[in-house]
Parts: structure tokens; C-alpha cells; sequence
């Protein structure tokens, strides 16, 4: 078959297979001679360079745009706008129009844009940290064309290219292998095993991405060479495939985005049933209907938080910031909250909850198991090393061992060393280098003569050395492999340094030892050896190492290693405080379902006595098809497994296991798992670093991609990157998310508390015609000068219990405003703060001369400019300026009172359950909040040329005491109020006020 | 789309059981028992919170003096006004249009009634001239009612509507009457010296105004009718006027006047009020 034909621009995954067997005269030709130049510049032209088309980016401004009119800046636009109108209706119908809402419109614009800027500018910062992690330097190929071999840029390779890969190479496109020597591959990025794989020419599978002869684009040559022809470039590579399928997946909006639409509901309500009802009562008091439609304009807008948006997006500002210096970076600020909502955990394991290196676990030798160091900074207890045996065993582990540690180390401590070779050698390596001293040094005493590299049908490594001893010339064969294999070569064992016969009660023991290590998820590995002898093989004799003519049995057994890939140290930690954080942690693997269950043991997914079903009928000895699957807590399936089960089935596990492996899943299956977990109402975060997890990443409530090991792809797809790769890291992250989500909603209790003596004035304002008690200047002074800090301190607030051991919060149930929290704000507390700022307003009247019972009614000739003799409660008379000053001097007061009562508001907004004595002050952004607003109030009332800015006056020192009771008893009630609810758990006062 | 009609269907019947739920009888998510607990619990506790309001104000009014507020900086500066009162401050009227200055005269009219001499000979005392009428009160026992000093109507002499009926409004000669706001304890003149009022054009109209006459003579507040007392203690008080009469002022156009008190006591108002120490206002006779 021509390789032209071969390049079908949507090729299918079955197609693969039909082009096994190609055998033609012309195609032995071209495997030697490789495309023409003419050729491949053609198909470079028709196919596109050999790259994946980044997703489809959302252009800058739309990014920006989502920012400025995005969530809740809608409201704040619908105020600016009501403003704007309201301004409009007057300048249309007034001579001298009052500035108010033209201010206030443009002050809500600005606010609006500043912090659209702002989160813009947050996002675009994280981004940029996410391109840094893009490998800038170009890829290099080297391809065969005109029969001559040329290194080109990878972009450049197109379908039919002939192409060589060796060990360390990243594979440049889908290839057909055609010729292969020792070729492994490292498809953990695309299948998430862990094991490398070997490939040749054969055809060994149906399945293209289980059969041996095809490489995958992106994926890492570990070692050997192969030669072959690329059949897929680009977005047409399987790679290519998923990443495309990744970008197509619509996602839902983040749960604090839809708290943050609830909120705007009720407060939308709130303001439009203030605004209607009092748009009422004015028509009914006779004012005109374009007053009342003014009225009802500013009742709306006073409703608006305008400082709140700016709060939220600072403290998830704040968050991020301390979640990225605990190693989660997150990339949309929204998913700081996320996490905290998060109630299920899909978990990958290779990296993430374990190390991702081979180490040394157990060792068999003396008839007896010991267990090595796997710790990552070794602190674990030692084995003893002191038996002749151990000797002999690392003597054989690290002659027949082709693994070396890179050069230029040295400085590097040993666990941490760059190796070259596979993984188990290096484990090998690593550990004979921690226990015995240098390998180098032990190898160049021991001269390798011959070697017989591993392959599969033998399934042992063999090596023959000169031995240290100078004098001895004997050779010394060492071999490794398979347990069994190695097993059946001896006929000796070594124990306690001597050679014993190895007879039936030795290999039950070997037997046993083999299947417990083997149980535990291990990979296990026998070694044995023998010094040949002289008379025999004298020295400079001659090994054929491809026609073996040496011996190579009656060996003599030396013990078995086995290795795993041991769990990362915090792991378990952080699974147990998942587990009582109500976190339920699924593990997702590519890997064998015995190493997984082991793993998940030694992690504690599968915790302390839970059994699986197979568990239960080993215990029981009965068929596993007469357990209940009910009477099992845990269970693990097998991705075969996964691929018949119906939804219900699949729902009916997810449902009724608590504690579930997957084992040898595939990249779509990942998906389907974690839809089935969202199905369930779970809030899922995936955690993934291969390409093949990004449509998973990209479905999950949140994504979290590998820092270190992640594909560019699975780090686009996620929401979030964790960049020590580490398990623990993702459970600092929930405790924070957890965090924001409770100190928000006091944040928000704390700056909607204001909002009732802000719009109180106004409403007494229309219904009484009192003088107008609080201006629109001193309104925008409060909700975006004095609570802003404070409002800001909430978030570094202290949990008052450990949030780690509550259950996640449910989504239906539990938001972050509820009527409740709008009945405290509004309702109690705001009322009383409102008749503080209205007493402070009648002292201000009263002391100057206007007696609350004048002031009803007043309005009129109060705000009448040509009426400069109005007469006050004394027979005094004032100008109309001098009584504008006194009312502004109330609304300084009103304003500097309502900070007093936000004092208390604040101390009774950091805990929700807890008194504030058991909570205490250490919150020492929350006291310098307080100082700041009492600084800043104090700063706007006396500091000169405020009367003319801002309309504020000087107050005498004793207005500033006026709100004092009011404060006090907000605390007391406050204070009261959680006392009864902490006293009575459950009870009317909980379920009326607990927010 | 059925998916979807029917979440519709859903949700829409979500609402209607909130509203009303039939089953658990439920408006608005709560039962009758539960909004008559939470409505009681917000009757006691609005109960509770206007208790402890009226309990402050009650507070505030004991601290407060009866015949004087705590502060009175912001008068510093007395105000001053024109009668009669325009609209806007504005006098237009033409001299041969009758009904165009009847109101003037009528407000005029009103407002001196009081002045009658008749009246104030009844209620007030006569003073001594460029004296304050002081009337202290002798430590703890008040000094109450205190007395007042007469103004007579008839000391605004043209102005006064005794002499001329119309004030001079069917001449084209209006008189305009000018008051200092009443502050208590206002001593507006040391010395014996009464503050006066002056009146002139602002710039551009100072050739329009032609002269002026100031009843009482030089346009003076007698230092006899200060201090005031308050209207508690001092029931009769009647404020002085000073009358400005324009003799000959320019027909058909606007003529923007501003008036202002000289007085050795009283500083100067600031210049963001209008109407502290000064008052100004527009006038325009048309002849037709």
C-alpha cells in the first residue's frame, strides 16, 4: 500500500489495524529511502504543520468584557443605568437639577469598572503564569527523506514521514512502528500507566491504543529505538483527538457564580418590593408620579451593595493568593470556592498520591521479609543490613543492573539523582547506593564480561563479572527476573550466607513470600547467582551471549526485591481528613487493580478494615457471586468492568461504596465516572496530569492539573494546578475554599447590614418630609470608604471550628445568602443600626434647634432655596444655607454613626455560632479595619475643604457618642442571640437566625 | 426541548407550591404557625427596639435648655430676608397693572398688621433708643415673660401703608421691607451703634437703581430691640424692619439689588451663603 493512502485526514482508530500487513516491493523500498522533499512539502501544505491547534482562546476583550458586565455587575450596570435615567428625568423636568444621581451613576460605573479591571488584571496574571509553563524550546525529528536522515522541527512533519525515534525522544506524531530494537514508550500521559511499554512491529491488539505497533504523538521513547511511519499528524493524532473532545465540553458555571446569582435574586427582590411599595405610598401621599418614579429609581439603587463586588473579589483574591503559596495555583478566581464545595475527590495515582518513582519496598532474603525505607526524606526505620545474604543480594542487584545515575549529581542527595534506565533499575540503583555505598565503585571492581539484556520471552537479565578478589579468577554470574523464572534455574539458596539445597519446605516459603509481596501490589523481582567455575570457564573465556554457552541454571537463590511506587508521606494525612471532612476520594488509575487496592490500603481510599466483595468471599470462601455487594463498604473496578455497566448500575456503586478504586481505566471512562458522581448532585473535582484526563478535568466541577508532571493540555483543561503535584496540597486547598465560603457570607452579612440605615433615611425622607437625614455622598462614603477594609478583614478571619470535619456544604441546601442571613442584616441588626444613625440625627436637630416635633412635615419649606427666614422650634430664623449645613452636618453624623454601629457589626460578624470571647481578637487585619474606618470617618468629618467636597462637616466630639448604645446593644443581642442558639441546638432561634 | 418544557412545567409548579402549598399548607414556605412566631418575634423585638428608641430621645430632650439651644454657631452671621417675598425672590409688577402688585400689597399688608400701632402700644413698652433691652434672668428664677419693645408701623413713614396705600407699587416708587433673622442672644452693635442696611445694584445694573430712601432713618435696627429671648420667653416680640423705597429706579428692566447690614458685631457671612448679613433679589417695574 502506498503511504500516501495512508494519510486519510480523518482516519479512524480501527483503520490503524488494517494497515498491519504491509508488504510490498515498493514500500521495502521506502522504508529505506523516506518521502521526497517534493512530497512532504506537499502534504505539509495540504495537512497543516504537525501541531495541535491550541483550543479556541476567547479573545482578550471578550475576557474582559465577561469581567465588566459578568455575575453580579449586571446589577451595578442596572443601577448606574436607573441612575442616569432618574438624572435624565430630572434635568428634564428640574431647572436646577440635583447632582445626586448623576454622581452616583457615575460612581457605580466606576465602581464597576475598577473592579472588572482589577479581576481582569487577577486572571490574566494566573494565565500568564500557565504560559510559563509551556515548553518554548521547539521540537526537533528526525525524519528519513530521499534516503537521507535530516533533523527537522517537528512542526514539519507530515503523514507518510519515515521516522526514527530513540531512548528520550518525545514521539513526534502517530506512528506505525516498523522496526523496533528494545523500543519502550511511556504512554502514562495518553492511558495513565505507569509501566512503560514495549513496542514492535506486531500487531498484537485489536484496539490501537492497546496494540504494540503503534506510537502515540506526545507520548516519551524511555529507551531503545524504532523506526516507523507516521500515519496522523496535529489535531489528527489521538492526542490531537482528545484535546479536541476536551474543548468541545461544555462546562457549568462555578457553585460560588451561581451563589452569587442567588444573591443578586434576593436582593433584586428586596429592592424591587421596597422600590413598588414605596413608588406606591408616594403616588398615595400626592407626590407626582415622576417624583414617586425618582423615588423609586433611588430606592433601587440604595439597595445596591456597591462595595460588595469589590469585596468578594478581593477576598478571593486574598484566598488565591494563599492557596498558590500552599501550591494550589488556581486560574479562575471563582474556584477558590469551588474546592471548598467539593464532595467528591477523583483522585489519579501515579504523582499524585504516590511519589512517581520506583522505590524498593520489601526484600526477601534469610527466609524472612524486610521492609525498606520508602519514605520520601528516609526517615523510615532501617532493615538490618548486616547478613551475608543482603550483601550478596545487593551485590547481584547492582551488577545486573544496567540503570547509572546521570552525571554531574553529586551534590544531589541520592533519592532525588536523575537515572538513566527503567524504572525498576533505577529503584534498584537508588537503593543498593543508600544502603551499600557507590554502585560505580562495585562495578568497576567487578568488570561486566557478558550480558543478556531482559526481553520478554526469557523474563531474566543476566551478567558475568570478574569478581573483586584479585586472585580469584572466577567469573561470577549474577541474574534477575521473574521470581518464578529465576526460581526454576536454582537449585541452592543462599541463607545466612550459606548455600543450602533448595528443597519443597524452602520453595513454599518462597512461594509464600512471593504471593504476600505480590499481593501488596509490588512488583517483585528474584535474584540468584553463581561463581562459575574455573576449571570450566578460566578467565578470558569466551561468553556467547546469543548462543549461550555458559551455565545458566543450578544457580543459587539469593532472595527476591520487591518495588513499588510507594505513597507520597502526606498522603494518608490528607485522604483521612477528606474522609472527615465528608470528602469522599475516589481513586482513578490506568493501573493494575492489585497495585491499585494496594495502594489505596496504603493510603487509606480503602480504609482499615473495609472489604471489597472479593475480599468478603476470599474471607468467607464462598463464590463472590453470593456476597451481597451491600455488605461491602469498598469496592474496585476493573475498567472492563466499567464498560458493561448501565447508568444505574454505575450510579448504584457510586451511591452505595463509600471508598472506590477504578483500576485500568480509560480516558473516556474518567469522564463517565465523574458525570456519574455529578449526577448524584456530588460536586466533583478530578485531579489528572496526562492528556488524556483534560476531558475529565474539563467536565469536573474543578480540574486540577499536575504542576510538575502535567500535559500543557491537562493544565489548560483545569481549573487549577497544583504545583508540587501533591495530594495533600489539594486538601490545604479545600480547607481554604471552605474557609472563604464561610467568612464571605460574614463578610456579606457585615456590608448588607448597612444597607437598611442607608435606605431608611430616604424612605422617612419620602413618607414623614423630614429633612433628608443621609445624602448620597455619605452613602457611597460608607459602602465603598469606611466597610470596605473591614468588610476585607472578614476574609482573613479564623474558622470557628475545624471546617474540616463538617460535611460539604450542600449545594441546595446551603447558600451563601439565605433568608436568614437577610433577616439578621435586615431585619435586626440593620434596624437597630438605623435608629442610631436617626438618633444621632435628631440630637444634631434638636441641639441646634429644630425639635423632633417640628421636623415632621418640614420638608417643603426645609428644602424651598428662597426661604431664608424659616423659623425653628426657638423663634429662631435660618437661611436656607444654614440649615443645609446642620443637614449636613446630620448626614456626617448619621454617616460617623453608622461606623459606630458597624464597630459592633463587625465584631459580631466574625462568628456566626461562637460567642467572640471564645473566638477572640486575633484577627489583626479586622483590628486595623476598625481603626481604619474610625480614621477615615474621623478624616472626612474635620479634615478642612470637606465642606466643600464632600459636603461634610466638623462634629461636635459628643455626636460621635450618639450611636454608642445603639453599638452596644446590637453586641449584647448579637451576644444573646448565639448564646441561645449555641444552648439550644436545633431550636427556633437556629433555624430563624443561623445564617 | 422536552427536557427542558418540562423543568419548565417543574419549576413553574416549584412556585406555585411555594406560594401556596396545599399539602403542608404552606405560604410562602411557612406555615401559619411559623409566620405567627416569627411575626410575633419581630413585633416584640420592633416593640422592644422603639422602647429603647423613645428611651434616648426622652434622654435628649432632658438635656435640652427650654429657652435656648445647645448651639447656635451656625448663625453666627444672621440671615436676611425681603418682604414681600416674590416668587424666587423676584419683584416684577407694572404700575399701571393693577392685579400685578394687588399681592404685594396684600402681603404687605399681613405681614405689618402686627405692627399696628394700636397693637404694639398695647402689648410692648416703649425703650430707650440705642440701648439693648437687656432683661437677664437672676440666676435660677426666670425672668419671664419678658417684655418687648415697640415698632411701630408708623415709623416705616411712606412705607408704613398708612400714608400710602399702595406702598408706592401704582408710582412705579416700590417700598420693600427688610428684616435681619431673629438668633437668640444676638447682640448685632457696640457702642451704641446700630447695624444699618444698605442697598445698591450689583455692577452692571448700578446706573438703573436711581436713589433710594431707608425708613427708619439711615436704614438702622435699634440696638432696643435686641437681644431676643426666644419665643418662649419672649412672646411679643416684634422684629424691626428697615423699609427701602425705590424713588427712581429704571422702568422695563432688571435691576438686581443686594442689601446688606453694616454692623461693628456681626462678621461678615461666608460667601457660599447668599443670604447671611445680605439679601439679594430682583426687581423689575414695567409700565405698561
Amino acid at each position: 500500500r502506498s503511504p500516501k493512502k495512508k494519510k486519510g485526514a480523518t482516519k479512524d482508530m480501527d483503520d490503524l489495524k488494517k494497515e498491519v500487513p504491509i508488504v510490498s516491493k515498493r514500500f521495502l523500498f521506502f522504508l529505506r529511502i523516506g518521502l521526497t522533499n517534493a512530497k512532504a512539502a506537499e502534504f505539509l501544505l495540504r495537512d497543516g504543520p504537525n501541531a495541535l491547534t491550541p483550543p479556541p482562546t476567547t479573545p482578550e476583550w471578550v475576557k474582559f468584557c465577561r469581567q465588566l458586565f459578568g455575575g453580579f455587575s449586571i446589577l451595578l450596570w442596572t443601577g448606574a443605568i436607573l441612575c442616569f435615567l432618574a438624572y435624565a428625568i430630572q434635568a428634564a423636568t428640574e431647572d436646577e437639577p440635583a447632582g445626586d444621581n448623576l454622581y452616583l451613576g457615575i460612581v457605580l460605573t466606576a465602581v464597576v469598572v475598577i473592579t472588572g479591571c482589577f479581576s481582569y488584571f487577577q486572571e490574566a496574571k494566573s494565565s500568564k503564569i500557565m504560559e510559563s509553563f509551556k515548553n518554548m524550546v521547539p521540537q526537533q525529528a528526525l525524519v528519513i527523506r530521499e534516503g537521507e536522515k535530516v533533523q527537522i522541527n517537528a512542526e514539519e512533519v507530515v503523514a507518510g514521514d519515515l521516522i526514527e525515534v530513540k531512548g528520550g525522544d518525545r514521539i513526534p506524531a502517530d506512528i506505525r512502528v516498523t522496526s523496533a530494537h528494545g523500543c519502550k514508550v511511556d504512554n502514562s500521559s495518553l492511558t495513565g500507566e505507569s509501566e512503560p511499554q514495549s513496542r514492535s512491529p506486531d500487531c498484537t491488539h485489536d484496539n490501537p491504543l492497546e496494540t504494540r505497533n503503534v506510537a502515540f504523538f506526545s507520548t516519551n521513547c524511555v529507551e531503545g529505538t524504532a523506526r516507523g511511519i507516521v500515519i496522523c499528524t496535529g489535531d489528527r493524532t489521538v492526542m490531537g483527538r482528545i484535546a479536541t473532545l476536551t474543548s468541545g465540553l461544555e462546562t457549568g458555571k462555578t457553585p460560588i457564580a451561581r451563589e452569587i446569582e442567588h444573591f443578586i435574586h434576593i436582593i433584586t427582590g428586596v429592592a424591587v418590593f421596597l422600590g413598588v411599595t414605596f413608588f406606591i405610598l408616594a403616588i398615595i401621599l400626592g407626590y407626582t408620579w415622576l417624583e414617586a418614579v425618582i423615588f423609586l429609581i433611588g430606592i433601587i439603587v440604595a439597595n445596591v451593595p456597591e462595595g460588595l463586588l469589590a469585596t468578594v473579589t478581593v477576598c478571593l483574591t486574598l484566598t488565591a493568593k494563599r492557596m498558590a503559596k500552599k501550591n494550589c495555583l488556581v486560574k479562575n478566581l471563582e474556584a477558590v470556592e469551588t474546592l471548598g464545595s467539593t464532595s467528591t475527590i477523583c483522585s489519579d495515582k501515579t504523582g499524585t498520591l504516590t511519589q512517581n518513582r520506583m522505590t524498593v519496598a520489601h526484600m526477601w532474603f534469610d527466609n524472612q521479609i524486610h521492609e525498606a525505607d520508602t519514605t520520601e526524606d528516609q526517615s523510615g526505620a532501617a532493615f538490618d543490613k548486616s547478613s551475608v545474604t543482603w550483601l550478596s543480594l545487593s551485590r547481584v542487584a547492582a551488577l545486573c543492573n544496567r540503570a547509572q545515575f546521570k552525571a554531574g549529581q553529586d551534590s544531589v542527595s541520592i533519592l532525588k539523582r536523575d537515572v538513566a534506565g527503567d524504572a525498576s533499575e533505577s529503584a534498584l540503583l537508588k537503593c543498593i547506593e543508600l544502603s551499600c555505598g557507590s554502585v560505580r565503585m562495585m562495578r568497576d571492581k567487578n568488570k561486566k564480561v557478558a550480558e543478556i539484556p531482559f526481553n520478554s520471552t526469557n523474563k531474566y537479565q543476566l551478567s558475568v563479572h570478574e569478581t573483586e578478589d584479585p586472585n580469584d579468577n572466577r567469573y561470577l554470574l549474577v541474574m534477575k527476573g521473574a521470581p518464578e523464572r529465576i526460581l526454576d534455574r536454582c537449585s541452592t539458596i543462599m541463607l545466612q550466607g550459606k548455600e543450602q539445597p533448595m528443597d519443597e519446605e524452602m520453595k513454599e516459603a518462597f512461594q509464600n513470600a512471593y504471593m504476600e509481596l505480590g499481593g501488596l501490589g509490588e512488583r517483585v523481582l528474584g535474584f540468584c547467582h553463581v561463581l562459575l567455575p574455573e576449571d570450566q570457564y578460566p578467565k578470558g573465556f569466551a561468553f556467547d551471549t546469543d548462543d549461550v554457552n555458559f551455565q545458566t541454571d543450578n544457580l543459587c537463590f539469593v532472595g527476591l526485591i520487591s518495588m513499588i511506587d510507594p505513597p507520597r508521606a502526606a498522603v494518608p494525612d490528607a485522604v483521612g481528613k477528606c474522609r472527615s471532612a465528608g470528602i469522599k476520594v475516589i481513586m482513578v488509575t490506568g493501573d493494575h487493580p492489585i497495585t491499585a487496592k494496594a495502594i489505596a490500603k496504603g493510603v487509606g481510599i480503602i480504609s482499615e478494615g473495609n472489604e471489597t466483595v472479593e475480599d468478603i468471599a476470599a474471607r468467607l470462601n464462598i463464590p463472590v457471586s453470593q456476597v451481597n455487594p451491600r455488605d461491602a463498604k469498598a469496592c474496585v473496578i476493573h475498567g472492563s468492568d466499567l464498560k458493561d455497566l448501565s447508568q444505574d448500575q454505575m450510579d448504584d456503586i457510586l451511591r452505595n461504596h463509600t471508598e472506590i478504586v477504578f483500576a485500568r481505566t480509560s480516558p473516556q471512562q474518567k469522564l463517565i465516572i465523574v458525570e456519574g458522581c455529578q449526577r448524584l448532585g456530588a460536586i466533583v473535582a478530578v485531579t489528572g496530569d496526562g492528556v488524556n484526563d483534560s476531558p475529565a478535568l474539563k467536565k469536573a466541577d474543578i480540574g486540577v492539573a499536575m504542576g510538575i508532571s502535567g500535559s500543557d493540555v491537562s493544565k489548560q483543561a483545569a481549573d487549577m494546578i497544583l504545583l508540587d503535584d501533591n495530594f495533600a496540597s489539594i486538601v490545604t486547598g479545600v480547607e481554604e475554599g471552605r474557609l472563604i465560603f464561610d467568612n464571605l457570607k460574614k463578610s456579606i452579612a457585615y456590608t448588607l447590614t448597612s444597607n437598611i440605615p442607608e435606605i431608611t433615611p430616604f424612605l422617612f425622607f419620602i413618607i414623614v418630609n423630614i429633612p433628608l437625614p443621609l445624602g448620597t455622598i455619605t452613602i457611597l462614603c460608607i459602602d465603598l470608604g469606611t466597610d470596605m477594609v473591614p468588610a476585607i478583614s472578614l476574609a482573613y478571619e479564623a474558622a470557628e471550628s475545624d471546617i474540616m470535619k463538617r460535611q460539604p456544604r450542600n449545594p441546595a441546601r446551603d447558600k451563601l445568602v439565605n433568608e436568614r442571613l437577610i433577616s439578621i442584616a435586615y431585619g435586626q441588626i440593620g434596624m437597630i443600626q438605623a435608629l442610631g444613625g436617626f438618633f444621632a440625627y435628631f440630637v444634631i436637630l434638636a441641639e441646634n434647634g429644630f425639635l423632633p416635633s417640628q421636623l415632621v412635615g418640614i420638608r417643603l419649606n426645609w428644602d424651598d432655596r428662597s426661604l431664608n427666614d424659616l423659623e425653628d422650634s426657638y423663634g429662631q430664623q435660618w437661611t436656607y444655607e444654614q440649615r443645609k449645613i446642620v443637614e449636613f452636618t446630620c448626614h456626617t453624623a448619621f454617616f460617623v454613626s453608622i461606623v459606630v454601629v458597624q464597630w459592633a457589626d463587625l465584631i459580631i460578624c466574625k462568628t456566626r455560632r461562637n460567642s467572640v470571647f471564645q473566638q477572640g481578637m486575633k484577627n489583626k487585619i479586622l483590628i486595623f479595619g476598625l481603626f481604619e474606618e474610625t480614621a477615615l470617618a474621623a478624616f472626612l468629618s474635620y479634615c478642612p475643604g470637606m465642606d466643600v467636597a464632600l459636603r461634610m462637616y466638623p462634629l461636635k466630639p459628643t455626636w460621635w457618642f450618639c450611636a454608642f448604645p445603639y453599638s452596644f446593644l446590637i453586641f449584647v443581642y448579637d451576644e444573646a442571640r448565639k448564646l441561645i442558639l449555641r444552648r439550644n441546638p436545633g431550636g427556633w432561634v437556629e433555624k430563624e437566625t443561623y445564617y | 426541548m422536552s427536557g427542558s418544557k418540562e423543568d419548565d412545567r417543574k419549576g413553574s409548579s416549584e412556585w406555585r407550591d411555594f406560594f401556596w402549598n396545599p399539602r403542608t399548607h404552606e405560604l410562602l414556605g411557612r406555615t401559619a404557625a411559623s409566620w405567627g412566631l416569627i411575626l410575633l418575634f419581630y413585633l416584640i423585638f420592633y416593640l422592644c427596639l422603639a422602647g429603647m428608641f423613645a428611651f434616648t430621645m426622652y434622654i435628649l430632650l432632658l438635656t435640652l435648655d427650654d429657652y435656648k439651644p445647645t448651639w447656635q454657631d451656625r448663625l453666627a452671621t444672621p440671615g436676611m430676608m425681603i418682604r414681600p417675598k416674590g416668587n424666587q425672590l423676584e419683584i416684577t409688577f407694572s404700575t399701571s397693572d393693577t392685579e400685578s402688585w394687588d399681592g404685594f400689597i396684600h402681603n404687605l399688608n399681613s405681614f405689618l398688621s402686627p405692627y399696628n400701632d394700636s397693637y404694639q402700644v398695647q402689648t410692648n413698652d416703649e425703650c430707650t433708643p440705642d440701648e439693648y433691652f437687656i432683661q437677664e434672668d437672676s440666676g435660677e428664677v426666670r425672668n419671664n415673660p419678658k417684655r418687648s419693645c415697640q415698632f411701630n408701623r408708623t415709623m416705616l413713614e411712606e412705607c408704613s401703608g398708612v400714608l400710602d396705600r399702595f406702598y408706592g407699587y401704582d408710582k412705579g416708587q416700590p417700598c420693600i421691607l427688610i428684616k435681619l433673622n431673629r438668633v437668640i442672644g444676638m447682640l448685632p452693635g457696640k457702642e451704641r451703634q446700630s447695624p444699618y442696611v444698605t442697598c445698591a445694584a450689583k455692577r452692571e445694573d448700578s446706573d438703573k437703581i436711581g436713589p433710594l430712601a431707608y425708613y427708619p432713618p439711615n436704614g438702622t435696627f435699634n440696638l432696643m430691640y435686641y437681644p431676643y429671648y426666644g419665643k418662649k420667653a419672649q412672646v411679643n416680640y416684634t422684629q424691626p424692619l428697615v423699609a427701602v423705597k425705590f424713588l427712581n429706579a429704571s422702568l422695563n428692566t432688571d435691576i438686581n439689588v443686594e442689601c446688606k447690614v453694616t454692623s461693628n458685631t456681626l462678621a461678615a457671612g461666608s460667601d457660599r451663603d447668599k443670604f447671611a448679613g445680605r439679601v439679594s433679589f430682583k426687581l423689575r417695574i414695567n409700565d405698561k
